[in-house]
């Protein structure tokens, strides 16, 4: 018995260095997408240590732009600027507001429910960030070159993806996927509606 | 009887402000600026001269040329109260408040947002002054336009904005829409008559009176209710002024103000025990800012409008001033010049009462962040002004000016 689940433990952890290509409907290399991949038969998962996530404001703007956590993960909202910032949420999946204050951090916020999450600031309205909550261990952000590498066991899969220039942006895009070689594409199935960024330095808030 | 009222919702909501800043929903900063002055033979319009600089040769040596303390005390969700007091010692030692107002501002999930001020404050003109306290990041010397604003203009009412983000509707515009309706300031205007614009950066704290040179009309009988000198936020006529403005924003590479003003004040009206008449003062503001680069911005304001006081408007000016700000910042450093003309035309037919002046002005200024907390700087500026009615009070209506300052200034 204990063979057993050692032998199953092993295949389970057969985890090797999966590189996904996300390329967008021009066929060519998609930055900055959100992917995460869900075991279709559900095995067993590496025990994760606790992390606390983070989404810093800094220089008037969310650092990073795009969070990924896992479901009930919790993230502070450290504010490293001199002035304060009012930070809040609409969204279904999380709905809160936070006012914080220079040099006096709050208690992280648990996000317990998949979805994205859209965050703004009501003293600086062009600042704009998300979170995107995901139930799975094997999440990323595509870098320029459109790729993301996960360790990751071999097997079925459903891929999810979420870009910010999904014209729906609370939507997600998924599909099944064997993951069964070294590298896997993945084309999007929806054009992406390009963002405006504000970008702005320490003279623009009056 | 307005003003009282109006002083005691300030002081309320300045003390309220106060108390509570010491909790934790607060956000305290402060300024603390000393400069040695190098100032001008000619006698400065703080110590009744014709001076335009806020200094003089009698004020050389290390002065506080400003002292700031900014609070802002959330007191729910949407409603906040805000405060600055300054602290100066010129012309004489004074703690006051120069702005004081309470902020509703909700969270809505409307694409629009909007907000309400309510109390003392100042309508946004300017893009010269987005520092704590009003103050400027680039020159220390403001422009005539915005000294101006800083001693005769302020409004004691309710504003209402509401604004069209651009990044909520994922365009590269934004834009404001501001009305704001208030009683007092009914003497604005009144130095533009008799003393014509300055560059400085001395505010008028609320209840603070600015007083004049020896200016010989105003010992003439058509002038003698008239005090010697402005309370400019006073309230006189009992009339309600108004403003409206619209902010354009494209990203923020380029910012633009235009505003128009009114203090609808009755010229006929006058307080006699205090000296001061209402002045139906109104004018049209235009500022433009412009990054070149994220590190080199320019900066132009306009302003034009008209003044007037009396019963038969025997004060009745026009007034039209810009300016244009250069600034480049290189690492810890921060270069910034800019030109200023300056102009007030005597349109009555008062001729023992001559209002008309004009003069330009340069003023070049560099800064030095040391840190965080500690920034060097060093200024220089020159002007030449005119006035008709210098020659009365045996002065040259032509005079020249120069100024230099050596700054150091501390935050928190």
């Amino acid at each position: 018995m204990k063979l057993l689940i050692t032998f199953a433990l092993l295949l389970a952890f057969n985890s090797q260095a999966v590189t996904l290509i996300v390329s967008n409907q021009n066929k060519q290399v998609q930055p900055n997408v959100v992917v995460w991949l869900q075991p279709t038969t559900p095995i067993a998962e590496p025990p994760k240590p606790e992390t606390t996530f983070v989404m810093e404001q800094k220089d008037r703007q969310f650092t990073p732009h795009i969070l990924v956590v896992e479901q009930n993960g919790k993230v502070d909202f450290p504010n490293a600027d001199s002035i304060m910032h009012h930070v809040y949420s609409f969204s279904k999946s999380k709905s809160f507001e936070l006012k914080l204050y220079r040099e006096q951090p709050q208690d992280p916020i648990i996000f317990d429910q998949t979805g994205v999450v859209e965050l703004g600031c009501n003293i600086h309205d062009w600042m704009l960030g998300y979170i995107v909550v995901v139930d799975s261990p094997y999440y990323g952000i595509t870098d320029q070159q459109g790729q993301l590498t996960l360790d990751i066991p071999q097997g079925d899969y459903t891929i999810n993806t979420w870009h910010e220039g999904f014209s729906d942006i609370s939507s997600t895009e998924s599909q099944a996927m064997a993951i069964n070689s070294a590298e896997v594409r993945y084309q999007l199935k929806q054009a992406l509606i390009p963002r405006v960024a504000i970008g702005v330095d320490e003279y623009d808030d009056y | 009887m307005n003003m009282m009222i109006t002083n005691h919702i300030l002081r309320a909501i300045t003390l309220f402000g106060v108390v509570v800043a010491f909790n934790v929903n607060a956000q305290v900063k402060g300024l603390v600026q000393v400069s040695a002055v190098k100032g001008d033979s000619q006698a400065s319009w703080q110590e009744r001269g014709v001076g335009l600089y806020r200094f003089d040769h009698n004020t050389d040596g290390l002065v506080l040329s400003q002292g700031v303390l900014d609070f802002r005390t959330d007191l729910s969700s949407a409603w906040s109260a805000h405060g600055v007091i300054n602290a100066y010692q010129d012309p004489e030692p004074t703690l006051g408040f120069t702005q004081a107002y309470l902020q509703y501002k909700p969270l809505t999930q409307s694409n629009y947002k909007w907000h309400v001020r309510v109390g003392g404050f100042y309508p946004l003109l300017s893009l010269e002054n987005p520092q704590i306290g009003w103050l400027s990041p680039y020159n220390y010397t403001n422009s005539a336009i915005n000294s101006w604003v800083g001693e005769e203009l302020r409004t004691l009412g309710v504003e209402a904005t509401i604004k069209r983000p651009g990044r909520r509707f994922n365009s590269a515009h934004s834009f404001s829409f501001i009305g704001a309706t208030f009683k007092g300031n009914d003497p604005a205007g009144t130095l533009l008559a008799w003393r014509g614009f300055a560059m400085h950066d001395r505010q008028t704290t609320f209840n603070e009176s600015i007083a004049f040179a020896p200016v010989t009309s105003l010992n003439t009988p058509q002038l003698q209710f008239q005090a010697n000198q402005v309370l400019p936020f006073e309230e006189v006529d009992g009339r309600y002024g108004y403003y409206a403005g619209i902010h354009w924003d494209y990203l923020k590479q380029s910012q633009f103000r235009f505003y128009y003003y009114d203090n609808n004040g009755d010229p006929s009206a006058i307080n006699y025990s205090t000296g001061q008449y209402a002045w139906d003062t109104r004018f049209s503001s235009a500022a433009w800012l412009y990054k070149f680069t994220a590190n080199t911005r320019l900066i132009a304001q306009a302003m034009s409008g008209s003044t007037a006081m009396g019963s038969r408007r025997g004060v009745d000016n026009r007034f039209y001033s810009h300016f244009v700000l250069l600034s480049h910042k290189m690492a810890q450093h921060r270069l910034s010049i800019r030109y200023d003309y300056f102009k007030v035309t005597d349109k009555d037919d008062w001729a023992f009462d001559p209002n008309a002046s004009h003069g330009e002005g340069i003023t070049a200024t560099w800064r030095y962040q040391l840190n965080s907390q500690w920034q060097l700087g060093v200024e220089g500026s020159a002007l030449r002004s005119q006035a008709d009615n210098r020659q009365s009070m045996g002065i040259s209506s032509h005079i020249s000016q120069q100024q230099i300052a050596l700054n150091a200034q501390w935050r928190f």
